[in-house]
């Protein structure tokens, strides 16, 4: 009993602060301020997921998303100088709209969720080893197995990483024009492997 | 239809060989050769009014004049068919007094072709004017030989149209530009009411068409080469249809239906025959060419409107009143364009007063025809024909004076008798002719008019028409004591020279057809009926006649054949009334303010404001409005993939309500 | 107290609306955010809700298998992946225009 009871406590608790969280995380006006709320809306995330009976996947959530995706926003914000370029604060109109936009869809998704019967039967057991099960389904060939969606995401993550790469590199590929300068923003810095843009040292090697 | 014989048989030729030569001479000899387009629009006419005559000539020994004269239509083709018992041909209709009408379009029109190869020599739009003349004669003709009152109708409208090419033919003259509009609007006008006259006709006709159809096809078979259709003459001219149309009640104000048709169909006749009030335009006419002047607005196609009341005479007679109207206006026109006749200056001006008069004088004939009297018919008929001939002569050597002057006013000329001698004897002759003076024909035809209006009991329209002949004398003379008699009263009068073989010719041809037409017994071939009126001169009329022409000569030549300078002061002694007199009354101005003030200002006025504001602005503003929306609609492409995506999200809560929805 | 808790468990319903709100959170900031990597942030609010559900799902519907929790790993994985691209072009985005804000990039204009 006790355990139930904590059990929801913790639900409404953790609850509460993701939905405060995230609205930080979308209100804020200083970027690094929101980043930081995102991390702990994550956190409260694994929270729940282990409330739900998920500790691997609590895990997963935590070094994955809040160690990894949360730490590369933060990158980003300190590379696009966005933490002291400007405040984020959109006109009013446009937050009427989004207001109206979000909290019908709220409405609409809460009616669908109160209006159907999902046929949920709280009380089946989950089985034994998750984390064996969450593997063995993770190479399952078979018809209700994932290891092709499996070995795709690994080859997103590979097309992300290359792709993330030619677009974030500083300099251009050869065929486009070229200006003086460096890495200060809107300057490309000439490419140092094409001949004519050697430093010239009398081509006396 | 076997004793036909060639002639008769192939009457379609006498319309068709001016139509190709039109074709021919338009598309292909005008632009290669100005010579070969005047000799070949000439030939062509020469040999239509050779088959023309000949038509004549079979028709009359087919059937001998003093007996019966019915008419034939040895030609026709189906030409529209709204349906089984309504169809509307094109054709050829043979009676003597279409036959009378081929034979004078065509003979003039030969003639006064001759005359502009010489008259028209060194002019730009010389190939232009044949082919022109071409489609007139083409055009008067196919009006002439129609069988029904449709066919009539089109070529009505395309001889409007000739008329109107033809008078603006020096289009860059403004003054023959606005002649042109002028004739044109006026006639189209009147045609408006012809055509509802037409309409009327038609309608009741075809109404009774089913009853008494079968019964005037029986009469008329073996006679037509078409079936009888509710638009032929032959069926609108059946006394048992035109019983039936009479009994029809009235329609408007209490007029009688048919005379309310009738009336209709003589304002189209009054507007093509210069009728007043719709005689502005035949004086304004006089800016096209001389030769025009001559064939159309003389001779051929201000008598369409005579041809046309003639043609539909028993439908008139059934009319009750609408003869009346003929009569009376007719008479009208007769003594009010010959009053302003006397006071004109230029010499085609006088001519065209002259003719609007004497028109009078063949409507007034046409007007008095009773049952008991059908002389007017014949009378009506027989000044036609030689009036043709004679005021044709009369333009032709007015050309030929102008020609020679290059004036068209008589004060410039003077002397001419001397100088242009064939002009002069031609002249005369004319001269002699309209004012009514035995031989010439004029004094035949004009004599059997007063007869029919006097036997009809139509004792003022007699004295009226006695009256003019002597104001026809009068102002004819006048014309030619100033021009002819006296000194030359110009630089240009004195270097006058006679005119080119190729312009007298015709005119001695016809000086002599003024002589000699006067004696053909018309009452033999034309005559309303069966039986022929009896020709023959009527004492008891012909000598006061002869008398007031006389009389009006004298008058003439005492203010114009003596010394100079009593005109001038009987024209001050009357003063204002002669003022008034030389500006025609005034109607032209009437007619511009009425049109100014009225149709322009309260129907044209309103109407362009509709048409630029309420027809315009509403394509305008569909144009408008597609482009506003437009516009509005290209400000929801912000660029801002924020707002695409707050209507990304919109989509997605209206399919997901859609769906919600249903399953509820 | 404890009583009234313990009797009260939250139901399926409940933890649907939770992640409901999370996502209409989320979506709230994607359209009114005017920096890019702002809007990221609300990007990732929203798929973690969508994870959420999808684990929600596995415990109450069928907790049997691990469907769920799987469709969790791949939501995470692709979440990751997008964040990198997202992050190089904002990066490239901001050489050029020495900006991220949205508003700005709107060479979508008509």
């Amino acid at each position: 009993m006790i355990a139930g009871a904590v059990h929801t406590a913790l639900f409404y608790l953790l609850a509460c602060a993701a939905i405060a969280l995230a609205l930080a995380v979308t209100g804020a006006q200083r970027l690094l301020r929101a980043a930081v709320c995102l991390m702990g809306v994550l956190a409260m995330s694994a929270g729940l997921y282990v409330l739900l009976g998920a500790e691997f996947l609590a895990g997963i959530q935590v070094l994955v998303y809040v160690g990894g995706i949360v730490v590369l926003i933060v990158f980003t914000i300190m590379l696009t100088r966005s933490a002291d370029l400007l405040e984020d604060k959109p006109s009013f109109p446009r937050r009427l709209m989004a207001v109206a936009a979000s909290v019908l869809f709220l409405l609409m998704t809460a009616g669908i969720f109160l209006t159907t019967d999902f046929r949920a039967n709280p009380g089946a057991l989950p089985p034994a080893n998750e984390v064996l099960s969450i593997g063995r389904s993770l190479l399952d060939a078979g018809a209700e197995g994932f290891v092709l969606p499996f070995e795709v995401v690994s080859l997103l993550l590979l097309a992300a990483v290359l792709g993330s790469i030619v677009v974030a590199r500083k300099t251009p590929p050869p065929d486009q024009p070229f200006t003086s300068g460096g890495d200060r923003p809107g300057e490309v810095r000439p490419d140092p492997t094409l001949s004519q843009n050697e430093a010239p040292d009398g081509g006396a090697r | 239809m076997n004793p036909l014989g060639f002639a008769l048989r192939n009457a379609w030729l006498v319309p068709a060989i001016p139509f190709f030569s039109f074709i021919l001479v338009g598309l292909f000899l005008r632009p290669w050769s100005k010579k070969a387009a005047g000799v070949a629009a000439t030939l062509a006419i020469f040999a239509s009014a050779f088959v023309a005559c000949w038509v004549a000539w079979e028709y009359f020994r087919l059937y001998p004049p003093g007996g019966a004269h019915p008419p034939l239509v040895p030609w026709g083709i189906e030409w529209l068919r709204y349906r089984t018992g309504l169809s509307v041909s094109m054709g050829v209709l043979v009676d003597p007094i279409s036959v009378l009408l081929m034979v004078v379009v065509t003979t003039v029109s030969a003639l006064v072709h001759l005359y502009s190869i010489g008259y028209m020599r060194g002019d730009e739009g010389y190939g232009r004017f044949f082919t022109f003349l071409n489609l007139f004669t083409f055009s008067m003709l196919g009006l002439v030989a129609a069988p029904n009152i449709l066919q009539m109708y089109v070529f009505w409208e395309l001889v409007g149209v000739s008329s109107f090419l033809l008078i603006g033919f020096y289009y860059s003259k403004p003054s023959a530009v606005a002649a042109s509009k002028k004739a044109f609007i006026v006639t189209r006008f009147a045609d408006a009411g012809f055509f509802i006259g037409i309409l009327i006709l038609a309608y009741y006709g075809y109404m009774a068409f089913g009853q008494l159809g079968g019964a005037v096809a029986a009469k008329v078979a073996g006679r037509s080469a078409t079936a009888l259709q509710p638009f032929d003459f032959l069926y609108l001219a059946d006394p048992a249809v035109l019983g039936k149309l009479a009994a029809l009640g009235p329609a408007l104000l209490g007029i009688p239906l048919l005379t309310l048709a009738m009336v209709l169909v003589f304002m189209g006749a009054a507007g093509k025959s210069a009728m007043f009030p719709l005689h502005i335009w035949l004086p304004d006419a006089m800016e096209g060419p001389t030769p025009v002047s001559a064939l159309i607005h003389a001779a051929t196609m201000v008598v369409a409107g005579v041809y046309l009341v003639a043609r539909l005479l028993p439908a008139f007679v059934a009319g009750g009143s609408a003869l009346l109207v003929v009569a009376c206006v007719g008479a009208f026109t007769c003594l009010f364009a010959a009053v302003i006749g006397i006071t004109q200056d230029d010499i085609k001006r006088v001519l065209a007063f002259s003719t609007l008069s004497q028109i009078g004088y063949m409507m007034l004939a046409l007007g008095v025809v009773s049952a008991a009297h059908p002389l007017g018919y014949t009378a009506g008929m027989f000044h036609l024909f030689t009036h043709a001939f004679f005021k044709a002569l009369l333009f032709l050597g007015a050309g030929a004076m102008i020609h020679a002057v290059h004036s068209n006013e008589i004060w410039d000329m003077g002397g001419l008798a001397r100088k242009m001698p064939i002009t002069h004897a031609c002249f005369l002759v004319a001269t002699l002719a309209i004012a009514g003076i035995w031989p010439f024909a004029g004094f035949f035809s004009k004599d059997e008019i007063l007869a029919a209006a006097l036997g009809g009991g139509h004792a003022g329209i007699f004295a009226v028409s006695l009256a003019v002949a002597g104001l026809t004398a009068f102002y004819m003379f006048r014309i030619y004591f100033v021009s002819f008699w006296g000194r030359p009263r110009s630089e240009r009068a004195e270097h006058a020279r006679e005119a080119p073989a190729v312009m007298w010719l015709p005119l001695a041809a016809l000086a002599l057809l003024s002589l000699v037409s006067g004696f053909v017994p018309m009452g033999e071939y034309v005559s309303l009926g069966d039986a022929p009126e009896r020709g023959g001169v009527d004492f008891a009329i012909a000598i006061p006649a002869s008398l007031v022409a006389l009389a009006g000569i004298g008058l003439a030549w005492f203010f114009y054949g003596g010394p100079a300078g009593r005109a001038q002061r009987a024209a001050e002694a009357l003063g204002a009334v002669y003022r008034v007199v030389k500006r025609k009354f005034y109607v032209d101005e009437v007619y511009l303010f009425v049109t100014k003030n009225v149709v322009f200002r309260c129907v044209a006025r309103p109407i362009a404001w509709f048409d630029r504001h309420a027809v315009d602005g509403g394509v305008n503003l569909s144009a408008r409005t597609t482009r506003g929306l437009g516009a509005a609609l290209r400000r929801l492409q912000t660029g801002q993939v924020q707002a695409y995506c707050v209507w990304y999200v919109a989509g997605i809560l209206f399919v997901l309500l859609v769906l919600w929805a249903a399953r509820m | 107290m404890i009583r009234f808790l313990a009797s009260h468990p939250p139901g399926m319903t409940h933890w649907l609306l939770l992640s409901a709100a999370l996502f209409s959170i989320g979506l709230y900031g994607l359209l009114s955010r005017r920096n890019a990597v702002g809007i990221l942030m609300s990007v990732e609010l929203m798929l973690n809700s969508a994870a959420l559900n999808f684990v929600v799902f596995n415990r109450f519907v069928q907790p049997g298998r691990m469907d769920g929790q799987v469709m969790a790993i791949f939501v995470i994985a692709v979440a990751a992946a997008a964040v990198v691209v997202g992050m190089a072009i904002f990066v490239a985005l901001f050489r050029h225009r020495a900006t991220v804000d949205v508003n700005r990039a709107a060479d979508l204009k008509h």
